[in-house]
């Protein structure tokens, strides 16, 4: 350990809230990822997928009870994870998807709350919670220490931070230069259009669904661990700090959504050590969304919609 | 995209008509209050009673997502949240004041008017996805701050809260004087949502319910129309979070000593899932949805014995079924697949293939939930039985 000089910056110790600000960064990443996967789907498909971390958390589950209960290679439980996450979104998304295809962006979110309450209904159900008991699920990664900036990071927090840019990164430029990321926008512009110029159109929605069910399944892994304890509650409604991510790019911009999450995480976590604040850090979300909402509504905006069925 | 827009027009369910006989409505109304207010206390058990009295109180929340989503388009993720606060407020208020019951109720259901306006304030100039998003993150916070804070239980400050509650035990809500018993309680619990509901009617047949419908048809020509579309808004908003927070006072006297146990934050789920069953464009369906949130998990549990988490699954199927063919939820839709069912059975009339998926639908979450209860060792079955029904509504579609 090198001697560090303890420093401050408006009168913040920042070396005092390191080990803080590295944790927020870890949890901010996967915020971002999430909110990513929320938005990217949001466009094509114009769902706003609230099942989002009911599906990660039942991920999480399945792999605990891998792990733990069976003696099969740790490596098949993660796939699982991630797996599971992409099969279960696929299914709805086929399934579902085109029947829900003209409806008002309103009943295509509700209609995934009913996903969202499935899940709970059969996780509340085959794994019950509560008393003292804790579900723990920790990645090899997390094992691994790395010194950086002086503070001290596991594997685990480096890859949730990677992945969410390098996500964001590979969107963009997914969604710019190959043949299916323009169908994408073009379904996002106009669906009708599209599938007239000949886009299979529900073909390149269901890839949307197993893609962002992907990044879905690796969320909610990330966030078992990061989380400390797997709470499947706590994992589904998490979710809202992934749409605040989502919210602060106004269900559009990657890079503000990537920034969101980051901003999420940080404040929330950077709040920890002030005991006067700290209980409440977790209304963080809420608070930076209804400033972001504030500025966005400060024009009147009339929305030219069909009514809401 | 024409084609379908005018699909869903006819399959649109009636609002309630001028031209049905007001008489038979009214007389079905008090017959219903009779059986409510004088049958029930008399030949059912206190578990019963106390269940009831939650149907009542749920009843008249579901009745503000009436208000939200079936007039007025909006729909709020966070009315449990919102009846979270009034329960909190009617606490602190009883441990700080003397306020008459009645005066309570009120005091309660304007202070948390007052406090749901705000939360919904930033978001009712954006499109109705934010507003609900902004609900669902406020029910978050509410939560973050109710496990901070806690329900008082008599100590002085804000929170009314304190480690040391008085040695003669526990501080509880008063419920009102002349109705301290539970059948007694549960009468006037009945008689004030009624009164919710009725000032809810009011507003229906009334100015602000004109101008709640042309919103929900259409936020340009409303405002064309010269409509305040942000008023009226806010008005449906206030209105939704007063008969909540009236519903949370009523709450707050009958558990006497709540706690955050009290309001998971599923069930903010479980009443968007159960008001949409119900049928979300009438107060009826307001009704169906208490009975679905509280009558349903006491049968399972207590009168059963079966896992009341498998509701939840119920919910969710039914939720995607209601969705998908059938947005008038159950009050529009059962008779009419009843009906339906009938001719099929007493002329053998071929069904379209969408009224027969339909029913298929309905029948399915039927049966799912009876053999959920009786094959208690399988329960496996009837979740799957009950699964079918969403995919039934899928295939009921074009």
């Amino acid at each position: 350990m090198s001697s560090v000089v303890a420093f401050s910056v408006f009168g913040v110790d920042w070396e005092f809230l390191k080990p803080y600000i590295v944790l927020g960064l870890a949890l901010g990443g996967v915020y971002a990822l999430s909110g990513v996967g929320i938005v990217v789907l949001y466009k094509a498909t114009g769902v706003l997928n609230l099942a989002f971390g009911a599906v990660g958390a039942a991920g999480a589950l399945i792999a605990y009870w891998m792990v733990n209960h069976t003696s099969w290679p740790h490596w098949l439980a993660y796939t699982t994870c991630v797996a599971f996450g992409g099969a279960v979104n696929l299914l709805y998304g086929v399934v579902f998807g085109p029947a829900f295809a003209k409806r008002d962006p309103l009943v295509k979110m509700i209609g995934t709350l009913a996903l969202a309450l499935i899940l709970l209904g059969i996780m509340a159900w085959r794994a019950p919670a509560g008393g003292a008991f804790v579900r723990v699920l920790t990645l090899p990664s997390s094992t691994h220490y790395y010194t950086v900036f002086g503070a001290r990071v596991n594997l685990t927090q480096i890859l949730a931070l990677a992945f969410a840019i390098a996500l964001t990164i590979v969107t963009t430029l997914f969604l710019r230069y190959t043949a299916l990321g323009t169908a994408y926008r073009a379904i996002a512009n106009d669906r009708e259009i599209t599938a007239t110029l000949g886009v299979p159109v529900r073909r390149v929605e269901a890839s949307a669904w197993l893609g962002s069910g992907l990044v879905c399944g690796a969320a909610g892994l990330l966030l078992a661990d990061l989380y400390t304890s797997l709470d499947y509650t706590a994992l589904t409604f998490l979710v809202i700090s992934s749409l605040a991510a989502a919210l602060i790019g106004r269900l559009e911009s990657l890079w503000l959504t990537l920034f969101g999450g980051l901003l999420v995480g940080f404040v929330q976590s950077i709040l920890t050590p002030y005991g006067s604040v700290t209980a409440y850090r977790a209304a963080t979300p809420f608070v930076l969304s209804i400033i972001v909402l504030l500025w966005m509504g400060r024009r009147r905006v009339v929305v030219f919609a069909p009514s809401t069925r | 995209m024409g084609a379908a827009h005018a699909q869903e027009r006819a399959g649109r369910p009636r609002l309630p008509s001028i031209n049905r006989p007001i008489i038979a409505r009214v007389l079905v109304i008090a017959g219903l209050l009779v059986v409510a207010l004088f049958v029930f206390p008399a030949t059912l058990g206190g578990d019963w009673i106390n269940t009831f009295t939650s149907v009542a109180i749920y009843s008249t929340v579901a009745a503000g997502l009436v208000v939200l989503y079936g007039r007025v388009g909006m729909i709020s993720l966070g009315q449990i949240a919102i009846l979270a606060i009034g329960t909190w407020v009617a606490t602190r208020l009883t441990f700080a004041t003397n306020l008459p019951f009645p005066v309570l109720l009120l005091v309660t259901g304007a202070i948390t008017c007052a406090i749901g306006v705000l939360i919904g304030l930033p978001a009712l100039r954006l499109s109705g996805l934010y507003l609900a998003l902004i609900t669902l993150m406020a029910a978050g916070a509410v939560n973050v701050v109710l496990a901070q804070i806690q329900f008082p239980n008599g100590g002085g400050g804000f929170t009314g809260r304190t480690d040391q509650p008085s040695a003669i035990g526990l501080k509880a809500v008063p419920r009102p004087k002349w109705a301290l018993g539970d059948n007694a309680y549960y009468r006037y619990v009945v008689v004030v949502c009624a009164l919710m509901f009725l000032l809810v009617l009011l507003h229906f047949a009334s100015k602000p319910g004109r101008g709640w419908a042309a919103i929900r048809e259409s936020e340009p020509a409303a405002l064309a129309a010269g409509i305040n579309i942000t008023l009226y808004k806010l008005w449906a908003f206030a209105l939704a979070s007063f008969i909540t927070g009236v519903a949370g006072c009523l709450l707050a006297a009958q558990i006497g000593q709540p706690n955050t146990y009290s309001f998971p934050t599923s069930d903010s789920l479980s009443l968007i899932a159960t008001a949409l069953i119900g049928g979300i464009f009438t107060l009826w369906g307001a009704i169906v949805a208490g009975v679905f949130m509280q009558l349903l998990p006491f049968l399972f549990q207590a009168q059963w014995g079966v896992n009341p988490n498998f509701l939840l699954i119920v919910f969710g199927c039914g939720l995607l079924q209601v969705l998908l063919s059938a947005p008038g939820g159950l009050t529009n839709q059962f008779p009419k697949d009843m009906a339906n069912l009938g001719r099929l059975i007493a002329r053998k009339v071929p069904l379209t293939r969408q009224a027969a998926f339909g029913i298929a639908s309905i029948l399915a979450l039927i049966v799912g939930i009876v053999l959920i209860i009786t094959l208690k060792s399988a329960p496996i079955v009837g979740i799957i039985v009950v699964v079918l029904s969403p995919v039934f509504a899928s295939l009921s579609q074009d």
